[in-house]
């Protein structure tokens, strides 16, 4: 449904993308992982059409989405990471609103509203105007205005940033449904957890290119990493410790390979009791993330 | 078409649902009208029509005035769109800018015309206006060639601006500017030398000068053709402007 092919994207002397690749096949769910400011929303605004490339080509549903434009858009559903809705129409409004926009007539874009309404937990607000929903309401008619009009391919840029648990539970449950029911999704996030709940497709870019693909079964097979994390009180200069610890924060320090807990303490020698914690580091995606870009994810989408 | 229906609908349902805007502007030029009557009438008296109310001038004047303010919303609109995030909505559907653009354009021009017409029905009803042997549609003509003029050069400016003060400020000082010097404020004929001159410039001047064609000297359509063409004309140039002037790519600021 989607091929994005070499997608270059600059900004004065700021490369945003740098050759990204992206494929997305029917009923398929890719997650887009990445810190904030790798690159995740240029390459959906450049696939959604919002912003033009400086190189690269992408081809949705068969077409050239840069030689069609307007076909294509017909064909995507985007829900870009501000929420966006009308705060003076009502939920019914807003969504029969951009289903009109698609091209549905006016029974076709009523049964959708409700649809997708009902889908997204909104069925009971259907009357309430946009501006007096609470913050996972609006997230919810946000990410159902996507889906009125039935889209091939479903880009959600963060979906459940700022949204409460039961939003996000239900977000998820929603967009595993419409990949069951053939859509092709692309879903961006910098939270692990959400991911491994899409069981999807992990596509994992840093500074603007795609660093590794695949299932997370595939990735931890194939890039994940073991090795302690530990922080100390102060500086401990390296030849005491007796092995060669990476430094990747103040007073914080990595060591990559098998190495266990003893084997820590008895290289730091007089300076353990300096220690303050020490983390294992376990294959899992944090650890694939970690292998593939040199850095670590915080729960903001910022690196440590 | 079908995007800028859609668009058309949705402007219409917004001021529906939240109107105080549109009810605060037919309030002020209301209270505005009953001051100026009086002086508005003896200057027409001694402008030589004898009889004048004051109604024919200070009516059509704050009609024309506030028209201008009614008319920058339609640029506030794009901005809005921009506020509420939307605006990458509506540019990732299959509509053209253009047609976004004329979906914005279209509801204020029938906004600011039923603006007009009932302004004056109720500046007939409180001040006493009357057609007198003027022409009914010859008026409405005339509302609707300002409403093509004012709308078609606020979307200019709403396409050429990135901040939502800077068109606040177009609207305020065009508001006060072509409604002086085109004759809203006092008759044209008694404006300076200078400020007759540059009337013409003005849409307000070929308001004015179709109104006073209706309510002063009982003109019929024919007394309105040439404002009429004068405003459509320049409406459809500032129209073409506009279009080609959008970048609908363009970050604006709502909050600026």
């Amino acid at each position: 449904m989607l091929v994005a092919r070499g997608i270059e994207k600059n900004y004065g002397d700021v490369s945003a993308l740098v050759g990204a690749d992206l494929d997305v096949a029917e009923g398929q769910i890719v997650s887009l992982l990445g810190r904030n400011g790798a690159g995740k929303t240029t390459l959906l605004s450049v696939i959604a059409g919002l912003i033009a490339p400086d190189a690269g080509s992408v081809q949705i549903g068969g077409m050239d989405a840069f030689a069609k434009p307007r076909s294509v858009a017909s064909l995507v559903g985007i829900a870009p990471q501000a929420t966006g809705v009308y705060p003076v129409l009502t939920v019914r409004q807003n969504l029969e609103f951009f289903g009109e926009l698609a091209g549905l007539d006016r029974r076709a874009r009523a049964r959708r509203a409700s649809e997708v309404a009902e889908r997204l937990g909104l069925s009971d607000l259907l009357d309430r105007m946009g501006g007096k929903l609470s913050g996972g309401e609006t997230r919810r008619l946000h990410t159902a205005c996507a889906l009125v009009h039935t889209p091939k391919l479903l880009m959600l840029d963060e979906p459940t940033v700022g949204a409460d648990v039961a939003t996000r539970a239900q977000l998820i449950e929603a967009v595993r449904e419409l990949a069951d029911e053939g859509a092709a999704i692309v879903y961006t996030t910098h939270y692990m957890p959400e991911v491994e709940a899409l069981e999807a497709e992990i596509v994992i870019i840093d500074k603007g290119a795609v660093r590794a693909t695949g299932t997370q079964a595939e990735l931890i097979a194939s890039h994940s990493l073991r090795g302690v994390r530990f922080q100390t009180d102060g500086f401990v200069p390296a030849p005491t410790m007796g092995f060669e610890p990476e430094r990747v924060a103040t007073d914080t320090y990595r060591v990559l390979g098998d190495i266990e807990m003893p084997d820590l303490l008895d290289h730091l020698g007089p300076d353990a009791g300096r220690l303050v914690s020490v983390e294992a580091l376990r294959p899992d995606l944090e650890t694939v993330f970690l292998a593939a870009t040199g850095r670590r994810l915080d729960a903001e989408g910022g690196e440590v | 078409m079908r995007a800028t229906l859609a668009m058309t609908k949705v402007q219409l349902r917004i001021l529906r649902n939240d109107p105080w805007f549109l009810v605060i502007m037919f309030g002020m030029p209301l209270v505005v009208m009953p001051l100026f009557k009086q002086t508005m009438g003896l200057s027409l008296v001694a402008s030589g029509f004898e009889g004048a109310s004051g109604a024919e001038q200070v009516v059509p004047g704050q009609v024309v005035l506030f028209g201008f303010f009614v008319g920058g919303s339609a640029g506030f609109s794009i901005f809005r769109e921009h506020g509420w995030k939307t605006w990458d909505r509506l540019r990732a559907s299959s509509a053209s800018p253009v047609s976004l653009l004329a979906g914005i354009a279209i509801p204020w021009i029938m906004i600011h015309v039923a603006y007009q017409a009932v302004l004056f029905l109720a500046g007939g009803l409180a001040l006493g206006l009357r057609f007198n042997g003027g022409s009914p549609v010859a008026a409405l003509l005339t509302m609707f060639g300002y409403s093509v003029v004012v709308i078609s050069l606020i979307m200019l400016a709403a396409s050429s601006f990135r901040t939502v003060h800077q068109l606040s400020a177009v609207q305020n000082v065009g508001a006060m500017a072509f409604g002086g010097l085109g004759g809203a404020l006092v008759p044209h004929d008694q404006l300076p030398g200078w400020a007759q001159a540059v009337a013409p410039f003005t849409p307000a001047y070929w308001a004015m000068d179709g109104f006073r064609s209706v309510f002063l000297e009982a003109g019929g359509i024919d007394d309105v053709l040439v404002p009429l063409a004068v405003m459509l004309g320049a409406g459809a140039v500032l129209s073409a402007l506009a279009a080609r002037r959008f970048r609908a790519d363009e970050t604006k600021e709502f909050f600026a």
